[in-house]
């Protein structure tokens, strides 16, 4: 499922390599909007809609001005649908996918048990329908029947008993693990190395429609976060048990049961699909899909001259502005299901004073740097959630920009001003050393804004600039800082356990601001084990607030996901829980 | 005399042989020196792994499968043991052999590369010996400015410009790549769409050599001009083209011609700029990544390839200069 995928890191190295190196690839969104989202009514089995008459209230459209201005590029391919992307890495397995890119790919040629809907809850897919049992742990899946392979071959359940059986692997090197490291005789499958134990305990095959997953522990994430991943053929890609290189040797030919056919994979340029006339959900209208490799810095020129159909472009208004000057390009965007953040190290006596992380946080006009840098897409964040979860909640504390209670609130802290202007604790002077990463406008425009602001309260920071794979290794793996800032792109179930338990933080966890409070704890546990969604989301609403009040981040940033999208296609489906990939198969192409 | 010139090619061979042999314990050297400063940079593929579903735990234990957590010389000795068995491993990020991943890129950026080589050598030799003849003339002052873009300007900034001006404007090339998307030419079709696509990168490379080869041209040609033997070739009579396409630029040429064999390797590292913004599917940008990935047996991979050509490259440069000039003996 979407962003199931680390996407996490992808975000990063958005936020490091294209977002930042010129042109944000994320960025803002209308100032009123999270709260009217929170309040949607969820949009079950809502079907795809045409972007121009989009119903969803989160994302946004500029409708184009004059569809007929449409280049002579992109009239000459009528069958031919062109999606930018950034070059995926060529790991088109949908246990191995570690890029969203990658995952454009396998979201196109497989299918998933489950999909999710607009609001991230899960929906049918390959499994008609699910039960959970009394005690939560087991969950049985109800195959549809008819579903077939593109080789003829019926998806049956012991397809996905492969699919996850394979995650479990003993040598299995992707970033899936732990969809089944949870499932009861995963350590005697995955640690026997020998072959002797043939079968993962947790998985069982009922029938050929039907199969279960066994749990050692209720785990309310389950359904939206693990059984998404495509099912692949056991006939097609069957190995034996430890000798995975067989998997990763058809990396460059997948096939499944998705609405696409892989055709032809040219690295670093190019991936070419055709429809899959005998798709399931129907044949797909548009016969031809080529994703073709784009970047940031002539994004905006290949759409504006028809080289793409569909790309993500950086929410930026002078973005928006060409493209809508081209007149054919319909403009969506939406809060991306992200946040940016500093992390501050809670371990250093400066930090642990929870005065002084309010004081930082009032004292630092975050509205301005949004303003500045985001200039309307984006807006401020003051809590680890994104703004589209359902676990969403606007009553908390804003921290608007308040020297004067910064001051205050410094003071009590026993930080006093020396006659320097600088504050002083025990002979100790207030600086923070803070690190960040090269390349990145968001950072360049940050900078400033930070040392002037927090030198007015009588801190002095200075900044450290170095290249992003250092600045993860000094913050995670020797959580040598004090202060550095990142951001975090989000899985769709909204809990935290991943950043911020305990258990995190350990050296390599991601945890490395050493929060260490015993309710987030609590509350973290509480919402993993509780299944029903209106009372987990009131758990997360405590810990949220928690989160907002005792800050273990200083949280500074939500912004906008953009994608230009040419007046040709018609009936595409993007939300921020629903990749492009989604309901492509009912998308078409006209002549406007 | 045939007897002399068997002598010269039983030298040569020898030469030749023993420089080969010679290169063997230097790429041993460099393998070392290599994998050790690589690892002297912070962190590895999976510091940048930022996946909360991803325990510390589960990190180890990847970084146990590809030995990461061992120190750095038993890692190498993992390293040599492949290499000498032919493999030099699989990327940690592409999770394919290295030397395919490497073969998938390497040639697109040879052939950008080797183009606009040619390119600037047709163009810059002969504006350089005008340059050399007519010193200080209009001729000379404008290209030496032109030269002087050409070094100052930066290749992104430039390719932009192209863009802009080609692409969006006038519609002439397209924004990116190098063959049209979703369609399969085969044969000279093929070709006349990569050329097609590869005009703008070319010229963005073409224009930054061209602006050092030809003034390295000019400066040689200036110093051979000034011999006694061109004033003897005029003494001569001989007609000024004779003197200076004949006598001059043949002498002239010598130190230019080395410094081809030094840029045999620059014709397989791909212009990690110029690739990237015109989405150029070559080594370049893949470098980069494998760089801010930490993906080790790539960066070694790349790099011991690398220095093959620059040893090769030297190699050639030296056996061009005896050809060239009998003068050189080699021992």
């Amino acid at each position: 499922m979407k962003k199931k995928v680390p996407v996490f890191l992808v975000l990063l190295l958005t936020a490091v390599l294209i977002l930042t190196s010129c042109s944000s690839s994320t960025s803002g969104s209308d100032q009123n909007q999270p709260q009217q989202q929170a309040q949607q009514p969820p949009a079950q089995g809502s079907g795809p809609v045409d972007v121009s008459k989009s119903e969803s209230s989160v994302v946004k459209l500029i409708e184009a001005s004059n569809p007929a201005n449409l280049p002579a590029a992109a009239k000459n391919r009528p069958d031919t649908l062109i999606v930018g992307t950034t070059a995926p890495s060529g790991k088109f397995n949908p246990i191995y996918a570690d890029s969203v890119y990658d995952s454009y790919v396998t979201e196109l040629v497989f299918d998933g048990l489950l999909m999710n809907d607009e609001k991230g809850n899960p929906t049918p897919n390959v499994a008609e329908s699910w039960d959970i049992s009394e005690d939560g742990k087991t969950y049985t899946f109800h195959l549809k029947k008819g579903i077939k392979f593109t080789s003829g071959q019926e998806l049956t359940a012991k397809d996905v008993e492969f699919t996850y059986t394979a995650i479990a692997d003993p040598n299995y090197d992707g970033p899936r693990m732990d969809s089944v490291m949870d499932l009861v005789g995963y350590d005697e499958y995955h640690n026997d190395k020998d072959g002797k134990v043939p079968k993962l305990e947790g998985i069982k095959v009922i029938d050929d429609y039907t199969i279960s997953f066994t749990l050692k522990d209720v785990k309310a994430s389950a359904l939206i976060s693990d059984f998404g991943y495509g099912i692949m053929s056991k006939d097609y890609y069957n190995f034996e048990k430890g000798n995975i290189q067989k998997l990763k040797d058809l990396f460059l030919k997948p096939m499944g049961s998705g609405a696409y056919v892989f055709k032809d994979y040219k690295a670093g340029q190019e991936i070419d699909f055709e429809a899959n006339p005998n798709y399931w959900k129907g044949a797909p209208k548009i016969k031809n899909i080529v994703m073709k490799v784009t970047n940031a810095d002539t994004v905006i020129q290949e759409l504006t001259t028809g080289g793409v159909d569909v790309d993500i472009v950086a929410a930026r208004p002078e973005n928006i502005k060409m493209l809508q000057d081209a007149g054919f390009i319909n403009i969506i965007h939406y809060p991306s299901n992200s946040y940016g953040y500093m992390g501050w190290n809670m371990r250093l006596d400066k930090f642990k004073d929870k005065r002084v992380r309010q004081a930082l946080m009032y004292g630092l006009n975050r509205q301005g740097f949004i303003d500045a840098y985001y200039k309307g897409y984006g807006q401020v964040c003051n809590a680890p959630v994104s703004l589209v979860s359902w676990a969403y909640t606007d009553d908390i504390n804003k921290y608007p920009y308040d020297p004067d209670k910064a001051n205050q609130l410094l003071d009590e802290a026993g930080w006093v001003k020396g006659s320097d202007g600088f504050r002083y604790k025990d002979g100790e002077k207030f600086v923070i050393h803070w690190m960040t990463y090269t390349g990145s406008k968001y950072v360049d425009t940050l900078i400033p804004i930070v040392k002037d602001n927090w030198g007015k309260l009588g801190i002095e920071v200075v900044p450290e600039l170095m290249e992003f794979s250092t600045l993860s290794t000094k913050v995670y793996d020797e959580q040598n800082f004090e202060l550095y800032n990142m951001a975090w792109s989000l899985s769709i179930d909204p809990d935290p356990s991943g950043i911020f338990a305990i258990s995190q933080d350990v050296k390599g966890g991601f945890n490395s601001v050493g929060w260490r409070n015993d309710e987030s704890e609590k509350l973290i546990e509480q919402g993993l084990r509780e299944t029903d969604q209106q009372k987990r989301k009131e758990i997360y609403q405590q810990w949220i607030k928690l989160a907002n009040d005792d800050l273990p981040y200083l949280f500074l940033s939500y912004s906008d996901d953009a994608y230009g999208i040419s007046s040709r296609v018609k009936g595409l489906k993007i939300t921020p829980y629903e990749d492009w990939t989604y309901y492509i198969y009912q998308a078409e192409l006209v002549n406007p | 005399m045939p007897g002399t010139i068997t002598k010269r090619g039983e030298m040569m061979r020898q030469y030749i042989t023993r420089r080969l042999i010679q290169m063997i314990p230097i790429l041993i050297g460099i393998s070392i020196l290599l994998f050790f400063i690589l690892q002297l940079a912070p962190g590895d593929i999976f510091s940048t792994m930022m996946n909360p579903h991803m325990t510390a735990e589960m990190k180890e234990e990847l970084r146990h499968q590809l030995h990461l957590d061992q120190p750095a010389y038993i890692q190498y000795f993992y390293w040599v043991q492949g290499v000498l068995k032919g493999d030099f491993g699989d990327s940690f990020y592409f999770k394919q052999p290295v030397t395919r991943v490497i073969n998938t890129y390497i040639w697109n950026s040879f052939l950008l590369s080797l183009v606009s080589f040619i390119l600037s050598v047709i163009i810059s030799i002969p504006i350089g010996v005008i340059s050399a003849t007519r010193q200080y003339s209009r001729f000379d002052y404008f290209f030496t400015v032109v030269a002087l873009i050409g070094i100052s300007i930066p290749s992104f900034y430039f390719g932009l410009l192209l863009i802009k001006w080609f692409s969006v404007d006038l519609k002439l090339f397209p924004v990116s790549g190098m063959m049209t998307p979703g369609v399969n030419f085969v044969g000279m079709e093929k070709a006349a769409d990569i050329l097609y696509h590869m005009a703008l990168p070319c010229i963005v490379l073409t224009l930054s050599s061209v602006a050092g080869l030809m003034r390295y041209t000019r400066s040689s040609m200036l110093e051979v001009i000034r011999q006694d033997y061109i004033k003897t070739a005029r003494a001569k009579g001989l007609r000024e083209r004779v003197v200076i396409y004949k006598h001059a630029l043949r002498n002239a040429m010598i130190p230019v011609i080395t410094i081809f064999g030094m840029w045999l390797p620059g014709l397989f590292s791909g212009a990690i700029i110029t690739e990237s913004i015109f989405n150029w599917p070559g080594i370049g940008p893949i470098e980069l990544l494998a760089v801010n990935n930490r993906d080790y047996p790539l960066l070694m991979g790349i790099n011991l390839i690398l220095a093959l050509l620059t040893l090769l490259g030297n190699l050639i440069a030296d056996i061009t200069y005896a050809l060239v000039d009998p003068r050189i003996r080699l021992k």
